[in-house]
């Protein structure tokens, strides 16, 4: 308790921290985040999917969309059934184990929706039906 | 010469503070992009084709069709969207274990489907898809 100066001055002194284990931790959190994301193009029109109680859990990577027009949409832009193969391999291409989903609107056409689900299956690739929580 | 050796080996510390604010930025970045997306869905792909022949006593098929204006019919009785479910439970009371085929035309509704699909799922009827010709009707 004593007030001498040199005492004062001594609690002034600047406590360094040692930083690079936490640039460490930081450093692999970022790496992880890099790595495991995966950067899903939305179809980019709006859907109004059907209900379903018994639906499961997906991770898909490839999203679909079938509108109430039939329009098929992949990463905002409309294409024709004959286009989208040659689309699916170039998605495959940059995600190859991805699994797919066809959104498809209650209005749609239950035909254009099992035509790409042929073609998905055709492709092996994994696919679902996209539904929603009733 | 001698002296100038003895200044390099004095440590020059590298300020690390800029660069962590970068690395914590782009942290922050991948871990809001990063969406978790689990998308939900359900699995409608038909069971892949077997080459076994289907066995003798191999159970009754209750024919679930919908044509392209969405008139819905089982085992040739037109039926309501709701009453699918009661209809193929009455058939199912005469015939136990028998299996739900549904015969779509290509111009039904998707929703429909997925609805009938979804109650015969959801109350253990064992259920498959499957496109109709379209020479019919």
């Amino acid at each position: 308790m004593s007030r001498r100066g040199s005492r004062v001055s001594t609690g002034e002194e600047e406590v360094e921290l040692n930083m690079t284990p936490m640039l460490d931790v930081v450093f692999i959190l970022l790496i992880f985040f890099i790595v495991t994301s995966v950067f899903i193009k939305e179809p980019g029109v709006p859907i109004d999917r059907p209900d379903a109680i018994t639906e499961e859990d997906r991770n898909p990577s490839m999203l679909i969309g079938v509108s109430a027009e039939n329009e098929i949409w992949v990463n905002r832009r409309i294409y024709e059934m004959p286009q989208l193969r040659g689309v699916i391999e170039q998605l495959l291409q940059e995600n190859p184990k991805g699994r797919a989903m066809i959104q498809g609107d209650a209005d749609a056409e239950v035909g254009i929706i099992l035509d790409i689900q042929d073609l998905l299956i055709e492709m092996e690739v994994e696919v679902i039906i996209s539904t929603l929580q009733p | 010469m001698r002296r100038r050796v003895k200044h390099n080996d004095d440590q020059a510390e590298v300020n690390m503070t800029p660069m962590l604010d970068i690395v914590f930025i782009l942290l922050i970045f991948f871990i809001v992009t990063a969406t978790f997306l689990s998308e939900e869905g359900i699995d409608m792909r038909p069971p892949p084709p077997s080459d076994e022949p289907p066995s003798e006593d191999s159970n009754e098929v209750i024919l679930v069709q919908i044509d392209n204006e969405n008139n819905i019919f089982v085992n040739q009785i037109r039926t309501d969207v709701d009453r699918v479910l009661p209809a193929v439970n009455r058939f199912r009371a005469e015939a136990a274990n028998s299996a739900v085929l549904v015969e779509v035309q290509d111009e039904a509704r998707h929703g429909i489907v997925v609805q009938i699909w979804d109650e015969m799922n959801a109350n253990g009827v064992p259920v498959s898809l499957q496109r109709s010709d379209g020479n019919e009707s």
